[in-house]
């Protein structure tokens, strides 16, 4: 009988304690491990680093503004602010831009045109992959078929028109005009895009893109409406 | 009573070294089975010492209790009451007056035994 006794109690003894570890296992769990490699953290370095580098030209080039305000305060206030005015403008757009780029022609494959396929608008899907493909470059610009594109620019479905900037663009073929920093920048975008794979994604949809030779001066036309700001706030300086 | 250390010794060690989880939103089912497991342990304990233990009141009334727990925890979640703290109550309580009898039927035989020392 006591030997019966001590076995049930050794047995629930045993799953109490089973039970607590794992319930301990289970509390004290560390989920946040780091499993990178040696690469993968030099990596994140060379980025840090670079984001660093871009931040600290940034500031330069902010003291830099700030100097000719106090410079010049006395002489010419006037001029100053109209340069910093225009600045402002180029980097939002709002000014007509040129420079070295390229051209990408979309078009209706020749397949598509072969067979007689009936041609549809380019789905906002496929350019809104084109542009973030296009936007991994620094220092892009760009405008669809006439379009500027700039931060707020929407590419979406409106009443079954693709459109950009709330305009529809024609159905294909309509070009894309990108300039680039500098034609070294220009002609690197130009392999880069030649060998990217959203050649695939635009041939399923029947269209094709005809990358121009990188050229020395191409026009980019102003964003011609208004800026939607009603959600931006100022904030409050020191 | 040292074999059935043993086998909670043995428990613990297996759980740590297999290491095994279950997810974080079942820890609260495993935590309230553990205390009811707990409460049923020492009542058994009590009942022993008291000459009631009964082998099938034992375990059926752990695994009964586990069961009755969890499915408490399951339905407060589900109704959104949290019925889960009535059975951390419930066995709370019991737990204490348990391992209170025990103290003192310990304390009661360690006397007795004093005085037929004394006696002797």
């Amino acid at each position: 009988m006591k030997k019966r006794i001590t076995g049930r109690f050794t047995v629930i003894l045993f799953v109490i304690g089973f039970m607590t570890a794992t319930q301990y296992n289970t509390v004290n769990t560390d989920d946040s491990r780091d499993s990178r490699d040696t690469w993968e953290i030099r990596q994140q370095l060379s980025r840090e680093k670079q984001l660093h580098s871009e931040l600290l030209s940034e500031i330069s080039l902010l003291d830099e503004t700030l100097g000719k305000y106090s410079d010049e305060a006395t002489q010419d206030p006037e001029a100053v602010l109209k340069e910093t005015v225009e600045d402002l403008r180029i980097s939002a757009g709002l000014s007509q831009m040129s420079g070295p780029g390229i051209e990408l022609e979309i078009s209706p494959s020749l397949e598509a045109i072969a067979l007689g396929t009936e041609i549809t608008e380019i789905p906002p899907d496929l350019l809104i992959r084109l542009v973030n493909e296009i936007n991994r470059f620094d220092g892009i610009e760009l405008a669809i078929a006439g379009e500027r594109v700039i931060n707020t620019t929407a590419i979406r479905d409106i009443n079954g028109y693709t459109t950009v900037n709330t305009e529809p663009i024609s159905t294909p073929p309509f070009v894309i005009t990108i300039t680039a920093t500098s034609m070294e920048e220009a002609r690197k975008l130009s392999s880069y895009l030649t060998a990217s794979a959203i050649h695939d994604d635009f041939y399923i949809d029947d269209l094709t893109i005809t990358i121009s030779e990188p050229q020395e001066e191409l026009t980019l036309p102003a964003f011609d409406e208004e800026i939607n700001i009603d959600h931006l706030q100022a904030e409050e300086g020191e | 009573m040292w074999i059935s250390i043993l086998g909670l010794l043995l428990g613990i060690s297996l759980g740590l070294l297999t290491d095994i989880q279950i997810p974080p939103e079942y820890a609260s089912y495993l935590s309230i089975a553990v205390l009811a497991s707990l409460d049923t342990l020492f009542g058994g304990i009590r009942a022993h010492l008291q000459q009631v233990y009964d082998d099938k009141v034992f375990v059926s009334g752990f695994f009964f209790n586990i069961v009755l727990a969890a499915g408490l925890a399951f339905l407060g979640v589900h109704l959104g009451v949290d019925l889960y703290l009535a059975a951390i109550f419930a066995f709370g309580v019991r737990l204490f007056q348990n391992i209170a009898v025990i103290r003192r039927i310990l304390l009661a035989k360690w006397a007795e035994k004093k005085k037929l020392g004394e006696a002797n």
